[in-house]
């Protein structure tokens, strides 16, 4: 069902190439079954390690296809700003890391294990960095909740390339009578790649998960000491751009809209109304970014 | 020393005027969406300028945390950004751009978008399905992307430059 959406979506877009390559995704998959039940079981939960290595090989995959930002003192910058915001949460110790792509869509994503990734064309239409930690710390509440995770398992094919893939790399470690962690890793960073392939970044998440990183969000940005209001200014000027502005030709989402985001987030943020003093620091942000 | 006291001088007039010049929302049309206050700075506690009804058509000037500089009628203020609407643009757009994906962002999406679709796509000037289906990894970038990372105790000196002092919040709302 997902495939037949998918490729009439594509079709919409580029209708001479309206074809999806599930070939690997479904060999994986079936290798999935082959090993059994038992090893199955086993692998649908992800070690942090196991998260972690996905989370790369989406980001390899991913860096295939846009291109890093030239800008390493940007780079750098945005890496600190969330690299505090990520030390006040419950996945302090991830290896978080963070990027600014070479494009001038509007847009940020998270991968699983701590990877961010957001556009040079959002970054620059920022007017400070408390609003740039509005966007940072939205994408690290996805993280934390492992949005990503439960998006690829709910979705069979997505899951059966990730499940397969631990599956596939647990089979030979049981043969060889070894550990592997190096094998296992191997072969998720591969699947990382392959739900690259399958559209992972095609599909958003629920409304309801993007609501509650945008809740979430906001109060991250407030334990760094940042006016948790950035992240309604973000809104705001999400709300104010023109379609045409943003290269967006033709698009569908069942994203929630910034006006249905600011309604929501409007009934969380009388509680954080006594932060909305903390700094929202221009100075430097307008130094470095451009 | 000339050099350096007129730099210092000229920064903070510099920085001015790029608020000035850098927003790219001037002069964008929205409407009040409930009736509030007119305010003469951008807090709770300012004077207010003039009550506006609902549905007052105002400019957009800028933006500062939750509050929205405005131009309604001849009069010039600050309005909290969750009492503006801006009707004119999000009813013609939609979609995250590629990515709504994995993560989330930015949706523009229209009231109007068929909320139960599963799948949205889009084909984005410069990025369309094929560049993700295409792509061949590059784990060149994912290292370079890697090398840029900081560690803690220096992300938290770069706060305290900025007197970015940690407070302890609990989590808002429902489902957190």
């Amino acid at each position: 069902m997902r495939a037949l959406l998918a490729a009439l979506a594509l079709g919409l877009a580029a209708p001479a190439h309206a074809q999806l390559d599930f070939g690997r995704i479904l060999d994986l998959g079936k290798k999935a079954v082959e090993v059994g039940q038992k090893v199955q079981e086993a692998t649908k939960e992800y070690t942090v390690e196991e998260e972690i290595a996905l989370g790369e090989g989406i980001t390899t995959g991913f860096l295939g296809a846009i291109r890093l930002h030239p800008d390493e003192r940007l780079q750098r910058y945005v890496n600190r700003v969330g690299r505090w915001l990520a030390s006040q949460t419950e996945r302090a110790d991830l290896p978080w890391t963070f990027g600014v792509i070479d494009t001038e869509i509007i847009n940020a994503f998270a991968m699983p294990g701590g990877t961010v990734v957001v556009s040079h064309g959002l970054v620059k239409r920022l007017g400070s960095e408390s609003e740039l930690a509005g966007v940072l710390a939205h994408e690290i509440a996805h993280v934390l909740k492992k949005h990503q995770l439960s998006a690829i398992q709910s979705d069979a094919g997505w899951s059966a390339a990730a499940t397969g893939a631990k599956a596939v790399a647990a089979d030979q470690i049981a043969r060889r009578g070894g550990g592997d962690v190096m094998g296992i890793k191997t072969q998720l960073a591969n699947a990382g790649v392959d739900l690259v392939k399958d559209g992972l970044f095609l599909r958003p998440l629920d409304r309801s998960m993007e609501y509650e990183a945008d809740r979430l969000g906001v109060v991250v940005a407030a334990r760094g000491g940042y006016d948790p209001y950035g992240f309604v200014a973000v809104l705001t000027m999400l709300a104010q751009v023109k379609p045409e502005e943003t290269g967006v030709s033709i698009t569908f989402s069942t994203h929630p809209s910034p006006a249905d985001r600011l309604a929501e987030l409007e009934k969380v943020m009388p509680e954080l109304e006594k932060y909305a003093g903390q700094p929202q620091v221009e100075g430097r942000f307008r130094q470095t970014v451009r | 020393m000339i050099a350096a006291m007129t730099a210092r001088l000229l920064l903070p007039l510099l920085l001015a005027l790029l608020s000035l010049a850098g927003d790219a929302l001037a002069q964008e049309p929205a409407s009040t969406n409930r009736a509030t206050d007119l305010k003469e700075r951008p807090a709770m506690d300012a004077r207010t300028l003039a009550p506006l009804p609902a549905e007052a058509p105002v400019k957009v000037l800028a933006r500062q945390g939750g509050w929205t500089q405005v131009e309604a009628g001849a009069q010039r203020g600050w309005v909290r950004a969750f009492h503006l609407k801006f009707q004119s643009t999000v009813e013609t757009s939609s979609g995250g751009g590629v990515g709504s994906g994995i993560t989330s962002i930015f949706g523009f999406g229209s009231r109007e978008a068929p909320k139960t679709s599963k799948v949205a796509t889009l084909g984005i000037r410069g990025l369309t399905p094929e560049d993700f289906k295409n792509a061949s990894p590059d784990p060149a970038a994912l290292r370079k992307m890697q090398s840029y990372r900081a560690d803690k105790a220096s992300a938290e000196r770069f706060a305290r430059e900025a007197k970015l002092a940690p407070v302890r919040v609990a989590y808002v709302g429902s489902g957190s």
